[in-house]
């Protein structure tokens, strides 16, 4: 029996969920939600846990602790109900080598008990993805369009991508990305795991980072850029005593005679108080990059778990 | 009933198992055309009476020109099971583990489609594709009829049928393992291991006293081992196959039940 939840049920909740592989960790004490409608970006370096919290979404890791539920549904119990409702993209895909696209469709929409294939006709033209090919002579780009028309091709609720975008030319990706628009436009929900940053932060409405299986940070892609810390130039008329700017949220990076570069986290008016006093002739500020702030949270050996509630 | 993962692993292997088929079958055909020439050469004897123990080691026991001991010597004891051995441990662990390590396994389980249903067919497809091989062969068999090979039919079909069983137990064994360990490595290795263990007792114990009680631990003394071309497949033989199978699917399906899939 499947126990389906009804209301406002989060299209992916996991609560302390751990996989280890023996002694090898996978992902430990996850916890991750993701709203109905939104594509949530899921970062991580290689070897963090991406692809092994995808597989245990899916039911193909069977969890060593924790719960999982997608769509509502218990993934281990309701997996059927999940993959009939699912998209999923592998991330290192593997397709029959002596099936053409072509069949590769056929053969999933009869699988999923479908016979209509008007969606993997559009998307393969969409796409330009030889049908008639067979995989094994396919290029890499051309199989990860495979992939994605087998992923969409059933207008899944939820589409579940791992490293979607791998091997594919821009104008591919672009296209893919405006795909990916189109579907949250139309209420379904995209959980996209990547370690292409300008991907994540073009298309996606939150962010969860991961990092030695553990989720570190999440939060809305606006709310991410809010948090970086600001980047300020300033050339002064004469030489300054760099000592002026320590106070609490401001960091001196250089400081060359009449040239500061000062990194501000939190209210900028202290700063700029003292700034106005030393008589600038010049000022520029700006955002550090998310690629910076992402590579923080990566270098970063300290485990802070934050959210976007905080 | 939906047979979609079956039907992908036939089509897939179709033209492997038609030419593996064909050339077992012309195999046999050869060795059938050939008992005339042979029929009469008394000498061929010798090797049983004079060396039983290595003659054992090929299988070969007793008369080896009597139409069943022709048969038995170049087919039932040794090649006939050991090639329908090959195709089945090498699907057996190719299905589960190979697929899994290839990542197309993955895919298949993501669809609307239970875990056991996919062990199952995949069950089915290696019954189905040794039944072929085994259909021919004993086909190809039953034309020595007119090669003066006289061999009563339901022997025949009895025997074919225990070389049927034979083989897709080990296929169930490379089966379990791969779906235990998912290493297509370890489920060849420990199947064909088995298998040649099984072998060696079944062809051992007719001449070497102190294996001949271990005869009833090897799977080849209960399917082609004990006279099956002669007095056919017993019940009790038929059952000890039947329930090893059935047993090693349900530890197959139980086993992929756990399987983490890449």
């Amino acid at each position: 029996m499947t126990t389906e939840a009804v209301g406002t049920t989060a299209a992916i909740e996991t609560v302390g969920l751990t996989k280890m592989f023996g002694a090898v960790r996978g992902i430990e004490q996850l916890d991750v939600r993701v709203e109905p409608g939104e594509i949530f970006g899921f970062l991580g370096p290689n070897g963090a846990g991406k692809t092994t919290t995808i597989r245990t979404l899916l039911d193909l890791y069977r969890p060593t602790a924790g719960t999982s539920r997608v769509l509502g549904l218990e993934t281990h119990t309701d997996s059927v109900t999940i993959h009939r409702r699912v998209g999923y993209l592998p991330g290192d895909l593997a397709l029959f080598d002596r099936l053409t696209a072509r069949d590769h469709i056929n053969w999933f929409a009869r699988a999923r008990g479908r016979d209509d294939t008007r969606m993997a006709e559009e998307l393969s033209e969409r796409f330009s993805l030889p049908l008639d090919t067979r995989a094994k002579d396919l290029s890499t780009g051309n199989r990860q369009k495979v992939g994605i028309v087998l992923a969409f091709m059933h207008e899944p609720e939820l589409l579940i991508l791992d490293e979607p975008t791998s091997g594919l030319d821009p104008l591919v990706k672009h296209e893919f990305e405006q795909l990916l628009r189109e579907t949250t436009t139309a209420g379904r929900t995209v959980f996209l795991s990547s370690h292409e940053l300008d991907e994540v932060q073009r298309v996606a409405d939150r962010v969860g980072i991961i990092k030695e299986g553990r989720l570190v940070f999440t939060d809305t892609v606006a709310g991410l850029r809010q948090r970086a810390p600001q980047t300020i130039e300033v050339v002064f008329k004469v030489p300054v005593d760099p000592h002026r700017f320590q106070i609490d949220g401001v960091r001196v990076v250089s400081s060359q005679g009449s040239h500061v570069v000062l990194e501000i986290t939190g209210a900028i008016a202290p700063a700029l108080r003292i700034i106005a006093d030393l008589d600038p002739v010049e000022l520029v500020s700006r955002h550090a990059e998310l690629d910076e702030l992402f590579l923080d949270f990566y270098r970063n050996n300290t485990v802070t778990t934050t959210s976007d509630a905080d | 009933m939906r047979t979609d993962v079956s039907r992908l692993d036939l089509v897939g292997r179709r033209r492997a198992v038609l030419s593996y088929t064909l050339g077992m079958g012309l195999y046999a055909l050869a060795i059938v055309a050939l008992y005339p020439t042979f029929e009469h050469t008394t000498g061929l004897n010798k090797f049983t009476k004079d060396a039983p123990t290595v003659a054992a080691l090929f299988g070969a026991t007793g008369s080896l020109i009597s139409p069943s001991g022709w048969l038995n010597v170049n087919l039932y004891a040794n090649l006939f099971p050991l090639l329908v051995l090959l195709a089945t441990i090498g699907y057996g662990a190719a299905c589960l583990a190979g697929q899994d390590e290839e990542g197309t396994l993955a895919m298949v389980v993501a669809l609307p489609i239970r875990r056991h249903r996919v062990a199952v067919e995949k069950v089915v497809t290696m019954c189905i594709q040794a039944s072929l091989i085994v259909a021919v062969v004993t086909a190809v068999i039953a034309l020595g009829h007119f090669f003066d090979i006289a061999v009563s039919a339901l022997d025949l079909c009895g025997a074919s049928l225990g070389v049927l069983l034979l083989g897709i137990d080990f296929g169930l064994v490379a089966m379990a393992v791969g779906a235990a360990t998912g290493s297509r490595g370890n489920a060849i290795g420990v199947a064909s291991a088995i298998a040649a263990a099984s072998y060696l007792v079944s062809s051992l114990a007719p001449v070497v006293a102190w294996i001949r009680p271990a005869r009833f631990a090897s799977l080849f003394y209960w399917s082609v081992g004990n006279e099956q071309l002669t007095v056919g497949l017993s019940v009790s033989e038929l059952a000890v196959l039947v329930v090893t199978g059935v047993a090693l699917a349900g530890v197959t399906i139980a086993a992929f039940e756990r399987l983490d899939l890449h």
